[in-house]
């Protein structure tokens, strides 16, 4: 019956869509609209005062908002595309039928598996210039040639922090995108690559005109998820930096901006009207960068 | 069939419904030692109606210092944070409180971000009645007091001290030690600690190592290149990640003592060229010739805090800027015979400021809200928090000093006896430096380019010109409140 079945159906959606009115919708109308006040945050909301766009007009001329935009900028032209081309990579190879594969499969899935914090506590310390593995390796490597590495700060120098704070989160999302690839790429039939070996296609050509096209949908998802990913980035840049944004801000992102302006004390007059509008800007350029991503990568699927 | 018991659905839903209800229950027991402590001075659970028993105090309190505030027997709420200090002193005063005041009940929560966690209860318009406004999450005080929230503390300072006879809190105090909270005159918080600072190092192995502490930093450059050429240790490291170390406790006392209080108190009132004074470029050159000439430890600006307070005291340094929270911060990683001595920042014989002065400051404070519930318990709370009873109590257990006078029969440790003398020798030349304190914009300015001065990304000149930058930048926003000292 019909109204008994919209029924169930509404019943069933109701609940959820509540609580995502309530802790998602209201919270970011609440925010947009106090981007457009100035308020200490230490007193009850009567005090909130109107400012109307001033908050943005302040955003213009921010150096430091530009600085934390530009290397949001930077992270989003390397990071998605090194993480999906390694995915492609190892998934191609462990879809090989190879002996042991399935190994690495596991073994490559498990930054997905810890936290983000954690992984950035991780590789804090490996980066860490005296106790770290990686400046450990470089002595090890480099001494037998006379050549005494120093205990280089990786994350303390303004050149370097941001490139590792990329690594990191390359290193935790391949795992996920190679499986997410992989499946994709068992439910191509074999016949196809029986096919295309027939017709004399090579390895490369087979990956190329076969593999792609037919997950090409898998590696759009994965092209949305990552640029959205780059423009938050906040927790591996809070760890890594301790909150401060890297030597002279030099990994500073958008969200932890932000975050410093808002909580971080660094402003006293307005610390969460001005935090909010930052927000709401880093809102509007996901949702674009989003719709623009989805645009860019359509083509047509073939049905198979 | 698998005999007479099978797992049916119903059973396992009923057996992981009775499995995770028990764990849950018990993991509540467990962890019910981690919620917010109730001292109780020895009272069973339930007896609330029982007088506690005395507590024994180390000074006389006389009648008229029992209850000068006249607070009834509301519940004081109080919130702490507890850091390098741990909380047990806080603990102690609310015994004290209790032990007075039959009937009253003193809680102490201790958390560590101050600001993330009560910020919902002062938009709701329920504060606590006294907070420990401190650590890296603390509310920003001026803040505070501009829109209201603090309730003024100087009846407070006029009333009898709690274990001084015949003396007012206020004249317990070591002089200027609440200064940094005074605003517009009125006493808005207590500092509760008092820290020097100081420049770190092991006595007996320095001794050992046949070295005499330097006097002017001329002699003090010259002992970082015999260390240097030893090879055995680095001279100097500080707290990397943290460049307040370098510029909250070793430049704010090359800078007085190389160009004079005037000089400081032109740079704190903002003053234009303030930062452009010779002496004040002197002291800046002399911080980054540790830099320059390769006295800072390897590795040292990636280091946080305790990383580098460790690697000093695994003897990989000499020297480490600190306050005197060091010793209790660092007590469970301290080698047995380490005996961390204090020493004051060394200076110059032609310098405009005095060699022997020293930065020290009321830390550590207290506020109490005005919206709270029983901000008059909270304000008879900070009596009891500044007694001459605590201030002991602080030394003895927690390492550190109170800034509370005549704290007689101390069983103190070298680092709390050798910055007490650094303090004696200053002869009351308190260093003061403002500024990044008053401006939170400019402290985070300072902090970023004395980062980048002591790797060498900038240098003196240019730092100067940074801090005059931002220092001119600030003096003419009309959106931020200013503040000026006249001495």
């Amino acid at each position: 019956m019909r109204h008994g079945k919209n029924r169930f159906i509404v019943s069933f959606l109701g609940i959820p869509i509540l609580l995502y009115l309530i802790f998602v919708l209201i919270p970011y109308a609440g925010a947009m609209v106090m981007s457009l006040t100035r308020w200490s945050g230490v007193t009850t909301l009567d005090k909130v005062q109107w400012r109307g766009l001033a908050n943005f007009e302040r955003l213009l001329s921010d150096d430091k908002f530009w600085n934390a935009l530009s290397h949001n900028i930077i992270i989003l032209i390397f990071q998605p595309i090194i993480i999906i081309a390694l995915a492609l990579l190892f998934a191609a190879l462990f879809t090989q039928g190879l002996r042991g594969a399935r190994f690495f499969r596991i073994v490559f899935f498990f930054p997905q598996v810890m936290s983000v914090a954690v992984v950035a506590i991780l590789w804090s310390f490996v980066f860490h210039p005296t106790m770290g593995i990686l400046n450990g390796v470089l002595r090890a490597i480099l001494s037998p040639f006379g050549v005494r590495w120093p205990a280089f700060p990786w994350l303390g120098d303004i050149n370097t922090v941001l490139p590792a704070v990329i690594i990191v989160a390359i290193w935790q999302a391949v795992g996920f995108y190679m499986v997410l690839f992989i499946s994709g790429m068992q439910s191509i039939p074999d016949e196809f690559y029986e096919a295309a070996r027939i017709d004399g296609a090579n390895g490369w050509t087979q990956f190329w005109r076969l593999t792609l096209p037919l997950i090409w949908e898998s590696i759009r998802t994965g092209v949305v998820f990552l640029a959205i990913g780059a423009m938050d980035m906040f927790t591996y840049v809070t760890v890594l930096t301790n909150g401060s944004g890297g030597p002279s801000r030099a990994a500073d992102v958008l969200s932890t901006y932000m975050y410093d302006q808002a909580f971080g004390g660094g402003n006293n007059t307005n610390p969460f009207g001005y935090g909010t509008a930052i927000g709401v800007v880093l809102l509007f350029l996901i949702l674009g960068l989003s719709i623009l991503s989805l645009r860019l990568t359509r083509r047509e699927v073939a049905e198979y | 069939m698998y005999g007479k018991r099978k797992l049916t659905r119903r059973g396992f839903v009923k057996a992981s419904v009775l499995t995770s209800g028990t764990l849950f229950l018990a993991a509540c027991a467990g962890g019910g030692g981690a919620a917010p402590a109730q001292p109780k001075a020895g009272e069973q659970p339930g007896a609330a109606t029982e007088a506690p028993p005395a507590i024994e105090m180390p000074f006389p309190m006389d009648d008229a210092a029992r209850n000068p505030l006249n607070i009834g027997t509301d519940p004081i709420d109080g919130v702490f944070f507890s850091g390098g200090f741990g909380h047990d002193y806080i603990v102690y005063a609310a015994q004290l409180v209790e032990a007075v005041h039959p009937g009253v009940k003193v809680s102490v929560k201790p958390i560590q971000k101050v600001a993330e966690e009560l910020r919902p209860r002062l938009v709701e318009g329920n504060p606590p009645d006294v907070i420990d406004n401190s650590g890296a999450g603390q509310f920003n005080t001026t803040d505070l007091v501009n829109e209201g929230q603090l309730m003024e503390l100087d009846e407070l300072m006029e009333a009898p001290s709690w274990d001084t006879p015949g003396m007012k809190v206020k004249d317990t105090l070591f002089p200027g030690s609440q200064d940094n909270l005074k605003y517009d005159g009125k006493q808005m918080g207590i500092n509760v600690a008092y820290t020097v600072s100081a420049i770190w190092y092991s006595k007996p192995a320095f001794e050992k190592a046949g070295y005499t502490y330097p006097k002017t930093w001329a002699e003090m450059l010259d002992l970082c290149e015999q260390i240097k050429k030893e090879g055995k240790q680095a001279p100097w490291t500080y707290q990397g990640k943290y460049p307040y170390y370098m510029w909250g406790i070793v430049l704010n006392q090359l800078m007085y003592k190389a160009a004079g209080n005037d000089a400081l108190i032109a740079l704190d009132n903002l003053e234009p060229n303030a930062w452009k004074n010779p002496d004040v470029l002197r002291a800046v050159q002399d911080m980054y010739a540790l830099w320059d000439k390769g006295y800072i430890m390897e590795g040292t600006a990636g280091l946080n805090h305790t990383e580098a307070q460790a690697e000093w005291l695994n003897g990989k340094a000499v020297f480490l800027p600190c306050g005197t929270w060091l010793e209790n911060e660092m007590k469970a990683q301290t080698p047995a015979g380490f005996d961390m001595t204090a020493a004051g920042v060394p200076g110059y014989t032609d310098g405009k400021g005095s060699i022997d002065a020293v930065a020290a400051d009321g830390g550590e404070p207290f506020v109490v809200f005005a919206k709270g519930k029983n901000p008059r318990g909270g304000m008879e709370f900070l009596r009891a928090q500044i007694s001459r009873a605590a201030a002991k109590f602080f030394a003895e257990k927690v390492s550190s000093i109170m800034p509370v006078k005549d704290v007689t029969g101390m069983q103190a440790t070298e680092g709390v006896k050798s910055a007490i003398a650094v303090v004696d020798n200053a002869k009351g030349a308190i260093i003061k430096f403002n500024l990044p304190g008053w401006y939170s914009s400019f402290g985070k300015e300072i902090e970023q380019r004395t980062g980048e001065l002591l790797t060498g990304v900038i240098k003196p000149e240019e730092f100067v010109d940074l801090m005059q930058k931002k220092a001119d930048e600030i003096a003419a926003d009309p959106e931020i409140k200013k503040f000026k000292r006249e001495s």
